[in-house]
């Protein structure tokens, strides 16, 4: 670390925090723009939403500039399998739950996500994500009753 | 291959007269556009489960809330229009929604095909129990005169409180403080603990407190009194026979729909109206119920239309 | 006196009758088994049980649907415990050293020690509920917009000692937690608010939506990238239930909980909420050695999680009395109770006796079932952690999009909870926490509708807050906390400092 101390960003992963909630503020600034502030009496829309992109501003600037001064972690290694899989998977659910039904939806998103790890097995994931189709479909669909489409497709809800 | 289309077709064909003469052959969905437990909840799920049986399939609620209930019923709109899928509107959804929400996506007289009232759940005045008025003609001259210095409390802009509390002050011609609340029990706690002075808002929601005598109740806005409150007059009663509104929930599917189906949708339905034990515990909530031709779906359609356009003049006049 | 051992054995006589102790153990049970589904949070749980009730009688649907709701409340704690997803926002605090106790192999430990302190809490919130209950709902009363507002500020005071690292990103988290809250319909005009026009967002976002993204999704993520050293800890199993030494450093914890969530619990605000919170902040200042939490204290799960049940029991209190649902939960069970023919409100007590007293004997019953149930079960759930991290995080993943799906029937939701999922993997990778963060959006959404009718009210007069005598108390309290969470921090930066 001693090496570092001379470096202008000490704390990289704080500087990186910092321009983060920077952002935020400024794209709420940006979103709010066009609402109503209103007085204190009657707040408008816009009151609470601009104080506190402000506020984040604000927060944003003080840890950042605790980056320069303060020596604090490295930003991490990103990886982009494990978002990409998992986040991945989810929205394949929600994109295919309604039309295809939970029949579909539901293995798909137990394989793609499956995908993630390096130590998934082919075909233990695809047993698996028949094995857990038959218990969500059980046990949401029939047992609770819940207003889910099984497979639209094929028998009509 | 046009030969195929051609048989393809009378194939689709056959299967949709078979389907409206079988109907329903599998679960019906109900999407109501409000959070489970809420007054028109309760309702679809007591007429569904009597309708359940008359058709011989499951209607599965579905609560789709959102958006002062619009979300759920832009859902409806959209759906497949073979009688599976119908949904509960409502007298914001289908009456104030146009005016309340200009990016509205559907029309609620167009759009739609009107199966039936279900029922409606009438509007009671209410203030904290100490407000220095004993009628509801004193309650209105005191509205009129200290319009700075009152509080109405409502459950949020296109809530029923806050619609129906419109028409009163479009009614009397004043603009007191108005101040909004997420949903009815918030606005109940402080008009109970006395930090602000009255609402409007559906008897269901009110009708323990008042008979504790926890809250005051001025009128009741329906023709007659209502059996869970035999001592609040009507305001016609009261002298404001103008201020008469409910919060009526119906049964509606989207546009399209076959007419045979919609028929015996609207049978099931006023059976479950008559059915002794939903009967009961619609009338055990305060719920009034529509009787003779006030049940037909031809009834229903105008009187959506005479909705909207009252309730846009009415939010229109309170900008 | 007389009265109250009165009521109480006739309450014991119907909830003791075979029906209603059956009704109640297949509440709890259900309620466990549904509950404990990461993702499928106490108010999806409920949603999904509420039809089963539908065809009992008003009692005994009331019965079994208080024990789905323990069910609920105790399974969502042990998801918490074990693959840190909260179901709901009390349980947010429970992860905190609840999963890293897990982590250490004394997940037996901690959920041992959330069951016996949510059972005392429990026995004791249903004591002062059938002895005060109508009391206090004065108490609850004295409490309008501008004490909730007060009440709030302290709420966030006690977010900033949660954090574990900088105070500096915790104020970050919390004010990028507030300002998520104000996106939604605006309450007065109706203007929406940087929904960036999806119509899902008019009612702002959904905590669950925001829950299973921040912490479900991105904790697989998390795991995911270091399987080391989730690998490390999946091998070690230590003793599954507390012992004597346990127990005895709970006590306290356990006392101090149960006081302030009950306490808490009370307000129809949803003030439960913030007892788990509080509960934390106390034991993390009295302890004498505070870098043990966030690191698997054993008082960080202990006194939080009796504060959440007492919470949850004495929230029936503005029910019960005041016919006021101060949460998502008991909207529902109003609901529940008006399809039974039922409207909840101070005439409940005095019309329906066999319900009223039925359902408050009926808690405790409920809350024993809970301990008897699943006490045994620990062994389970500790056992599921031996399941393949590569089986487990697509049955969470399933699960979390079926849970998410099915509060709202939207998909639009799910796609949000994988956007938010990316934004928790963002945070963790900058070094935040979302804990603080949660809080912040849970006391946003009321901060800003109390403010601003305060507001209304006192006709835009700031002194409203001072001249009240409870909201200047609550705001002082604030202050003094966040004192004194700030000053060893500052004084250790300038040690930095110094020895730079």
């Amino acid at each position: 670390m001693t090496q570092e101390t001379k470096r202008f960003i000490r704390a990289p992963q704080d500087m990186a925090a910092g321009l983060f909630l920077i952002g935020l503020g400024a794209f709420a600034l940006w979103q709010n723009a066009g609402l109503e502030r209103g007085t204190l009496r009657v707040f408008g829309p816009g009151m609470m939403p601009t104080i506190l992109a402000w506020a984040c501003v604000v927060a944003g600037f003080a840890v950042g500039i605790g980056a320069m001064l303060w020596n604090g972690p490295k930003l991490e290694r990103w990886t982009f399998r494990g978002p990409l899989f998992i986040l991945g998977s989810a929205v394949a659910f929600g994109l295919t739950v309604r039309p295809l039904g939970m029949a579909v939806a539901a293995p798909l998103a137990v394989l793609l996500s499956s995908m993630a790890s390096s130590e998934t097995k082919l075909g233990e994931a695809a047993i698996f994500a028949i094995v857990i189709t038959v218990f969500c479909l059980g046990l949401f669909r029939f047992m609770l009753n819940l207003p889910i489409p099984v497979a639209p497709w094929a028998i009509g809800y | 291959m046009k030969k195929a289309l051609a048989f393809a077709a009378a194939l689709a064909l056959m299967a949709g007269a078979a389907s409206a003469q079988q109907y329903p052959t599998k679960p019906i969905t109900v999407i109501v556009p409000f959070a489970a437990g809420g007054p028109t909840d309760v309702i679809a799920r007591i007429v569904g489960e009597s309708m359940s049986k008359t058709l011989g399939q499951q209607l599965v609620i579905e609560n789709i809330a959102g958006a002062g209930g619009t979300t759920g019923i832009t859902r409806g709109k959209e759906a497949v229009n073979d009688g599976y899928t119908i949904m509960m509107g409502h007298m914001g959804t289908h009456g104030a929604a146009p005016a309340l929400y200009p990016n509205i996506r559907y029309n609620p007289v167009t759009d739609f095909e009107p199966i039936g009232m279900a029922a409606g759940t009438p509007i009671v005045i209410v203030a904290r129990k100490d407000f220095p008025a004993s009628n509801l003609k004193e309650f209105a001259d005191r509205l009129k005169a200290g319009q700075d210095k009152l509080n109405e409390a409502n459950a949020g802009v296109g809530s029923v409180s806050h619609t129906t509390c419109t028409l009163l002050h479009v009614q009397l011609g004043t603009k007191p403080t108005r101040v909004p609340y997420t949903g009815t029990g918030p606005v109940l706690n402080d008009l109970v603990g006395g930090k602000v002075d009255y609402a409007c808002d559906q008897i269901v929601n009110l009708v323990t407190q008042i008979q504790a005598g926890a809250i005051r109740a001025y009128a009741i806005a329906t023709p007659t009194r209502s059996p869970a409150l035999p001592d609040v007059p009507t305001t016609k009663e009261a002298g404001m026979p103008e201020y008469e509104v409910s919060a009526w929930n119906a049964l509606f599917a989207p546009k399209g729909t076959p007419a045979p189906i919609v028929a015996r949708l609207n049978d099931a339905l006023s059976k479950a109206l008559d059915d002794a034990n939903s009967r009961k515990r619609l009338l055990d909530l305060g719920g009034v119920l529509p009787e003779g031709n006030e049940r037909t779906s031809a009834w229903l359609g105008t009187f959506v239309a005479a909705e909207v356009d009252r309730w846009g003049k009415t939010i229109r006049a309170a900008r | 006196m007389f009265d109250l051992i009165g009521n109480l054995a006739h309450g014991f006589s119907i909830a003791l009758s075979l029906q209603n102790i059956a009704l109640c153990f297949a509440g709890v049970m259900i309620g466990t088994l549904i509950g404990v589904l990461p993702g499928v949070g106490p108010i999806a749980t409920i949603a999904m049980l509420l039809p089963l009730t539908f065809k009992l009688d008003p009692t005994g649907a009331l019965i079994m649907l208080a024990g789905i709701y323990y069910g609920a409340q105790y399974g969502g704690s042990t998801t918490a415990i074990l693959v840190n997803i909260p179901g709901e926002a009390t349980s947010v605090v429970t992860t905190l050293d609840g999963h890293q106790m897990a982590k250490q192999g004394r997940a037996g430990i901690a959920l041992g020690v959330a069951a016996l302190g949510s059972f005392f809490a429990g026995t004791v919130a249903t004591l002062v509920i059938a002895a005060l209950g109508v009391p206090l709902t004065k108490v609850a009363l004295l409490f309008g917009p501008a004490e909730y507002f007060a009440l709030m500020v302290a709420g966030l005071a006690f977010a900033v000692v949660l954090a574990r690292g900088s105070l500096l990103k915790a104020t970050g988290m919390i004010l990028a937690g507030l300002l998520l809250a104000t996106i939604g319909t605006d309450l007065e005009t109706g203007e929406e608010r940087m929904t960036l026009g999806f119509s899902t967002l008019s009612d702002g976002l959904d905590f669950a939506v925001l829950a299973m993204g921040l912490f479900g999704f991105a904790e697989i993520l998390r795991n995911i990238e270091n399987p080391e050293a989730r690998d490390v800890t999946r091998g070690k199993i230590g003793r599954l239930l507390p012992n004597m030494d346990d127990i005895k450093r709970c006590i306290a914890p356990v006392l101090r909980g149960t006081a302030i969530g009950g306490a808490l619990g009370i307000l129809p605000g949803n003030g439960a909420v913030l007892g788990p919170f509080a509960s934390y902040t106390v034991e993390k200042k009295l302890a004498k050695d505070p870098s043990r939490f966030g690191r698997g204290a054993i008082e960080g799960v202990a006194g939080p999680e009796s504060a959440n049940n007492a919470g949850a029991q004495t929230s029936f209190i503005p029910l019960l009395t005041l016919g006021i649902p101060p949460n998502a939960v008991m909207a529902l069970m109003v609901g529940a109770m008006t399809i039974h023919g039922i409207i909840p409100g101070p005439l409940v007590m005095s019309k329906s006796p066999d319900l009223f007293w039925g359902m408050i004997a009926s808690m405790w019953v409920g809350n024993f079932l809970l301990l008897v149930i699943n006490l045994p079960l620990i062994g389970l759930w500790v056992r599921l952690l031996k399941v393949p991290y590569r089986l487990m995080f697509p049955a969470i993943m399933v699960f979390c999009c079926i849970g998410i799906y099915s509060i709202n029937n939207s998909p639009q939701d799910v796609l949000f909870t994988a956007f938010f999922g990316f934004a928790g993997y963002v945070l963790y990778k900058f070094g935040f926490e979302p804990a603080p963060l949660l809080l912040g959006y849970v006391l946003g959404r009321l901060m800003e509708e109390k403010l601003r009718q305060a507001m209304i009210l006192a006709r835009g007069d700031f002194m409203t807050f001072v001249y009240n005598p409870i909201a200047a108390g609550m705001l002082a309290v604030a202050v003094i906390v966040v004192v004194i969470a700030v000053l060893p921090s500052v004084s250790k930066s300038r040690d930095q400092v110094f020895t730079e």
